[in-house]
């Protein structure tokens, strides 16, 4: 059977050479990659697209050996495996503590913050601090729940995605 | 079919205003005849079992101040509950001023006309954010209707959409603007860059937010429409005290232009869903069904059966919310 891959990889050489690795050594075939540099996603990672063929032990195992090198994986067979989530804080950056947020976010089980966007105020109460965050496909009512409680009892004003 | 119309600010006067306008078509189209019977405000009554003109009240009202001041039929210094007693009608367009700390005195007034076996149509949110299951378990006790589409978003229609056009759905989840005054303030933030206190300053001066914004800007508006569709739609018996409530005093232009930057607007959304009863400001995907501008509302309803259903319309207005008000006179006439 085929199985069709979205991976994100970093851009810097030899990532490619690194992902394609385990699928020969297992013994899966590939049937296509399309690998373009040049578009990207909004953290900077490259996506390539993979088909690759072999028996569903074979496919199962490259999926394992894959996730065990920390390549992350994005899709499988057009099913989405991350979602990302949008969330603006508003409220001062220093006094609140924006650090410890940031890092009681990423202690969430399966989440992690992949981008943090600053705009500040003359007064600092009304600065504005956005985060992107990854989270497991599934777990969005859930991540959104623990993103406003922790935000809040921090004292920042939590603005969730709808 | 005899109208008693309780309250004469601007949606009391919208309803004289529809009725002098579309009397003539309400007629042949359906075969009502609509008649005013009786009408209050502070000043007293008007009552008249033949009928009042409509366009003569709103004269009077406009001249005067006060419909006791209505020719031959005007009666100075009685009270609501008197006029419910001494009025002929069938039913009761309850539009007094809203007030959401024990929703009185429209509630007595609402109870009382369904003990007299009277229909009710009203957009009184207080009554019905804190007093649903008492009036909802009346009428049904008594056998009269009970109609309040105009409570939710003035002419976007929806309370009466679920239970009719989307009947035999199950409604899981519904999210939406709920609140025209919040959507024109966080609209006009986005396009202009300014910040929260100016654009209210504007919008007081416009006539678009109350001299007092808070029930509006504070969320408490949108809070007691959350709890009437979650009651009415949903089937659940809650109250304003279980709503999560959030305002949009807060939101500077420094948050939203760091949304705006990934193409997302603030808005301040009601959701009611089996574990959420919240009114909060929310991101938005511009281009998306919520990203509406004005006083526009919105909601999204989504269902077992149609998946998601998006209705938008006027949300506030003196005619917008009459024409509510209307639809569901006409409706319990055809229910008849």
């Amino acid at each position: 059977m085929r199985l069709n891959l979205v991976l994100e990889l970093l851009d810097i050489p030899g990532q490619l050479t690194d992902a394609l690795e385990p699928i020969g050594r297992l013994g899966a075939n590939i049937v296509t990659i399309i690998h373009q540099r040049d578009v990207k996603t909004e953290r900077g990672t490259v996506p390539v697209q993979i088909t690759i063929e072999g028996d569903n032990e074979t496919l199962d195992k490259v999926i394992n050996a894959l996730e065990n090198q920390n390549i992350q994986i994005m899709e499988i067979d057009g099913v989405l495996r991350k979602e990302t989530i949008r969330t603006i804080l508003i409220g001062d950056i220093v006094d609140k503590d924006l650090k410890d947020a940031l890092k009681q976010f990423n202690d969430v089980d399966g989440i992690k913050v992949v981008d943090l966007n600053l705009k500040m105020s003359d007064n600092p109460e009304k600065s504005a601090s956005k985060f992107i965050i990854e989270a497991e496909q599934g777990k969005r009512r859930h991540v959104m729940k623990k993103i406003k409680n922790i935000g809040t009892s921090k004292g920042f004003m939590v603005i969730n995605e709808v | 079919m005899k109208i008693c119309i309780l309250g004469f600010g601007a949606v009391g006067k919208g309803v004289a205003k529809v009725f002098s306008m579309k009397k003539n078509e309400v007629n042949e189209k359906y075969g009502i005849d609509l008649k005013i019977t009786a009408v209050t405000d502070t000043s007293g009554a008007a009552i008249s079992n033949e009928g009042l003109d409509p366009d003569l009240l709103l004269r009077v009202k406009e001249d005067t101040g006060g419909v006791s001041n209505y020719p031959e039929h005007g009666v100075s210094g009685i009270s609501n509950m008197e006029v419910l007693d001494k009025a002929d009608y069938n039913c009761l367009v309850e539009v007094t001023p809203t007030d959401i700390e024990d929703g009185e005195p429209a509630k007595s007034h609402i109870l009382k006309a369904f003990n007299d076996k009277k229909d009710v149509v009203t957009s009184n949110k207080g009554p019905l954010a804190l007093s649903f299951k008492v009036l909802a378990d009346s009428a049904k006790d008594n056998a009269v209707q009970f109609k309040f589409e105009a409570s939710v978003g003035g002419a976007m229609p929806i309370i009466n959409f679920a239970h009719e056009t989307l009947s035999g759905n199950e409604i899981n989840s519904i999210q939406g603007i709920l609140n025209g005054t919040t959507n024109y303030i966080l609209s006009r933030m986005a396009k202009e860059g300014s910040s929260y206190e100016q654009i209210l300053k504007e919008s007081q001066e416009l006539g678009i937010a109350e001299t007092n914004p808070a029930q509006d800007v504070e969320g408490l508006d949108a809070a007691c429409k959350v709890v009437i569709l979650a009651n009415s739609l949903m089937n659940m018996d809650v109250n304003l005290n279980d709503v999560e409530i959030t305002g949009i005093s807060k939101i500077t232009p420094e948050a939203i232009s760091l949304a705006q930057k990934e193409g997302y607007l603030i808005k301040l959304i009601g959701e009611i869903s089996e574990d959420t009863l919240e009114v909060a400001p929310r991101l938005v995907k511009e281009g998306s069904p919520f990203a509406v501008e004005g006083t526009l509302n919105v909601a999204t309803l989504k269902t077992d059966l149609a998946e998601d259903v998006t209705v938008v319309g006027k949300g506030a207005g003196s005619i917008e919310t009459a024409s509510a008000i209307l639809s569901d006179i006409i409706s319990i006439y055809k229910a008849k």
